[in-house]
């Protein structure tokens, strides 16, 4: 007899039915007994992956065993087996019943030529191990299967996670959200592919915006609408459902057996859909049930409730671009600091004045983005404190690349809904453009004028137009003889400085320098801006030149250089004033009677002397030191002028 | 759509690259690839899913059936660059107990050669 610890020992050295099987096979074939396993069920065999064992059709177990499990095999006994155990089967051998969950599933026969008296005892010990076997079988399976559901179920609480998690998250991309809601719904209900669909609020049509497992051209660019199909099923139902005539619909060309279909609904209205085709399994494709359209029915209701929040998000992205947009468009710095003091925002003029790009700058305190600039850290400072707007004109900062630069500058705190302060708001303007501006403009006008009309740019008309100016001539009297006795450079640096004496005058009483024509000065009253006071302050110019001139001329005359003498005619009255040329060469001047009549009037005035109209008289408060003077008569004008003069020789 | 990209067998390691939703299809494709090698005598298999962004539990328990396959040979079966939610699958399921996880490729073939 063999030794039955032995054959413990060896058996529970595999884990697997298909590996204990197998090593009681070779036990017993190595002490020559004979053994066989019949089952009556292939499907029995494949679940247990045991090459060896039989397939047997079902035997009389009642006739066969009658109440007891095990039977010597005798002619009776054969009598009952089937045919082909009949030829197998030797009387003497022992037959033994099998049973799985109580129920009679097989046997297994033992012969044996040396040890026939002990093959009872051995079928008793065989029956126990198979016993045990088929228990620990079942209780795997059992784990197995309960560790399965257990895990599907984990999968589905995990997608419902996954799925909270994706719509709650700051989504970037919309095509991006879509697509990675279709994946967790198709993997966590083993879908085989899907769909998903949003309505066109404008045209009621639905696009595709995510699909799964279809191929490109199946999605045909046919327009796809809601009165017809899946679509028009779930618009009557407003609810999620299993459709499984699929055949029978639209968008069911790419489907093999049924689909789940579920409305997106917001504000009870469909905004989308979500469709998921033909259901995996280990065995091949099967139906959607009741148990997957309700896991599905919940997913959905959650993407619904959050659609409101895709669109929000949606129609904030596009606001976020518009906003961006116009921020970087204006010339106006914007920079936004939050309430923990990081840069939030800059806009595009902002980094064009600090030199700075986003990366270097967004996110960190403004203590080390403005680091070079201490009186900005302060003023942002006090804003915080005292909650109130601060404007600071021509303040001096210095940029990224140690450039300097001036700016009017506003700090502004921003509150939130709750009247909290939730950080500040620098705006600005660059004024190095306006200064560039300033000093082209500052050759022409005086800097007062060039304030004024920065301040005001609609006080500058441009174009043809008729309007009240002093117009002044100043002529250098016998110039010309002059200079044919001096040398070139000298003529330049004389005129240059007498030029430069004469502008400043000029400037002082806001006159605008017209035309220098040779040695001739043409200055404007009244242009760009208009003012009371034009004529007083082309006649106070006027006097201050001839001062000035008698300054320049002591001044000049150390140098070595001749005295000079200038006539001033000055008129007031309409011009016409625009801008005046051709494409190529245009200048801004004025032009008409009014201006030539100041010309004549110019040119009859004797070095030191100034010669007025009679309108610029009348408007004078120092009239009395101008003598009227014989009336000029001027081409195509019937009435001779009257006129005014001021010989600074006779005073 | 999804599809086995490449089976590179060298230096005793097989690595199969896939691509696409991990589903029965693909699953199958690679379990039946991966026989091939077995029955040839590989036993030490890499499965990069970079480009699979997607797994059902399906596909997964096609792979635990590759790994008990694997582990009747002696064998192993390693995963590189999974996607979040294809890890998160996995754990779930309990492949990663049974395997190996690399972040790259090249992390994988360096601590598998």
């Amino acid at each position: 007899m063999f030794d039955l610890s032995e054959l413990n020992f060896i058996l529970n050295k595999k884990k697997s039915f298909k590996g204990k099987i197998s090593l009681l096979n070779d036990f017993l074939f190595n002490n020559n007994i004979e053994f066989q396993v019949y089952f009556f069920s292939k499907n029995f065999i494949k679940k247990f992956e045991v090459n060896n064992l039989f397939y047997s059709e079902k035997i009389n177990f009642q006739k066969v065993f009658n109440k007891f499990p095990h039977k010597i095999i005798n002619q009776k006994v054969i009598d009952y087996l089937n045919v082909f155990e009949k030829s197998n089967f030797q009387k003497g051998g022992v037959i033994s019943a099998l049973f799985y969950k109580k129920k009679p599933v097989g046997f297994f026969y033992l012969f044996s030529n040396n040890a026939k008296e002990n093959l009872f005892s051995y079928s008793q010990h065989i029956s126990f191990y198979f016993d045990s076997f088929f228990k620990e079988f079942n209780l795997k399976l059992k784990l197995k299967n309960r560790t399965t559901s257990f895990q599907k179920i984990m999968l589905e609480i995990e997608s419902i996670f996954n799925i909270t998690e994706l719509l709650n998250s700051n989504v970037d991309n919309l095509s991006e959200l879509h697509q990675n809601i279709l994946l967790y719904i198709i993997s966590t209900l083993n879908a085989s592919k899907g769909i998903l669909l949003i309505k066109d609020i404008n045209s009621g049509t639905y696009e595709i915006k995510a699909s799964i497992g279809i191929k490109e051209n199946s999605l045909n660019k046919k327009m796809i609408r809601d009165s017809k199909g899946i679509l028009n099923d779930l618009k009557t139902d407003n609810k999620s459902k299993i459709i499984n005539n699929i055949k029978d619909y639209a968008l069911s060309d790419f489907s093999e057996l049924n689909c789940l279909a579920s409305p997106i609904i917001s504000q009870k209205k469909i905004h989308g859909s979500i469709i998921i085709y033909d259901k995996e399994s280990r065995d091949g494709l099967v139906l959607f049930n009741d148990s997957d359209l309700r896991l599905f029915d919940n997913i959905s209701k959650k993407i619904s409730l959050s659609f409101d929040n895709i669109l929000l998000l949606d129609s904030l992205k596009e606001s976020k671009k518009s906003i961006d947009n116009i921020m970087s468009s204006i010339s106006t710095g914007i920079i936004k600091i939050n309430i923990l003091g990081e840069i939030e925002y800059i806009n595009s003029s902002a980094k064009k004045v600090f030199s700075f790009n986003s990366e270097s700058v967004i996110g960190n305190h403004y203590y080390m983005v403005f680091e070079k600039n201490n009186n900005l850290i302060r003023l942002i400072e006090n804003t915080e404190q005292k909650k109130e707007v601060l404007f600071e004109s021509n303040f001096d900062i210095v940029d990224f690349n140690d450039s300097k630069h001036q700016i009017n500058l506003t700090i502004s705190p921003v509150f939130d809904d709750d009247n909290e302060g939730s950080g500040v708001v620098l705006s600005f303007e660059d004024l190095s453009g306006i200064n560039k501006v300033k000093s082209t403009f500052k050759k022409y006008v005086s800097e007062n004028i060039v304030d004024e009309l920065l301040k005001n740019e609609t006080l500058l008309e441009l174009g043809g137009s008729e309007k009240e100016v002093c117009v002044l001539f100043a002529d250098i009297r016998g110039f010309t003889s002059l200079s044919e006795k001096m040398e070139a450079s000298k003529v330049v640096y004389i005129l240059n400085n007498y030029f430069q004496a004469m502008i400043d005058v000029i400037f002082k009483h806001n006159g605008t320098l017209d035309k220098i024509i040779g040695d001739e000065l043409m200055v404007l009253y009244g242009v760009p801006l208009k003012s009371d006071n034009d004529s007083q302050n082309a006649v106070n110019s006027a006097f201050e030149m001839l001062k000035e001139l008698s300054v320049f001329n002591k001044k000049m005359s150390n140098k070595g250089f001749p005295e000079l003498g200038i006539g001033i005619g000055i008129n007031y009255g309409k011009v016409v004033s625009g801008n005046i040329g051709s494409d190529q060469q245009m200048n801004y001047t004025v032009i008409g009677d009014n201006v030539n009549l100041a010309s004549r009037l110019c040119s009859v005035a004797r070095a030191g002397e100034i010669i007025i109209s009679d309108s610029v008289y009348e408007n004078l408060k120092n009239e009395e030191a101008f003598k009227s003077c014989k009336p000029i008569i001027l081409k195509g004008k019937s009435k001779p002028i009257k006129n005014w003069s001021f010989n600074n020789n006779k005073t | 759509m999804s599809k086995i990209l490449n089976v590179d067998n060298s230096n005793g390691l097989v690595v199969i690259s896939t691509e696409g939703y991990l589903n029965k299809d693909l699953g199958e494709e690679i379990q039946n690839i991966a026989v091939e090698y077995i029955d040839n005598g590989s036993n030490n298999f890499l499965l990069n899913l970079s480009q699979s962004n997607i797994v059902n539990s399906i596909g997964a328990s096609i792979i635990i059936e590759l790994i008990e396959k694997l582990q009747e040979v002696d064998g192993k079966l390693s995963f590189c660059e999974l996607a979040p939610i294809i890890e998160k699958t996995f754990n779930i399921m309990g492949l990663t107990k049974y395997c190996k996880t690399f972040n790259s490729q090249a992390e994988a073939l360096e601590a598998l050669k």
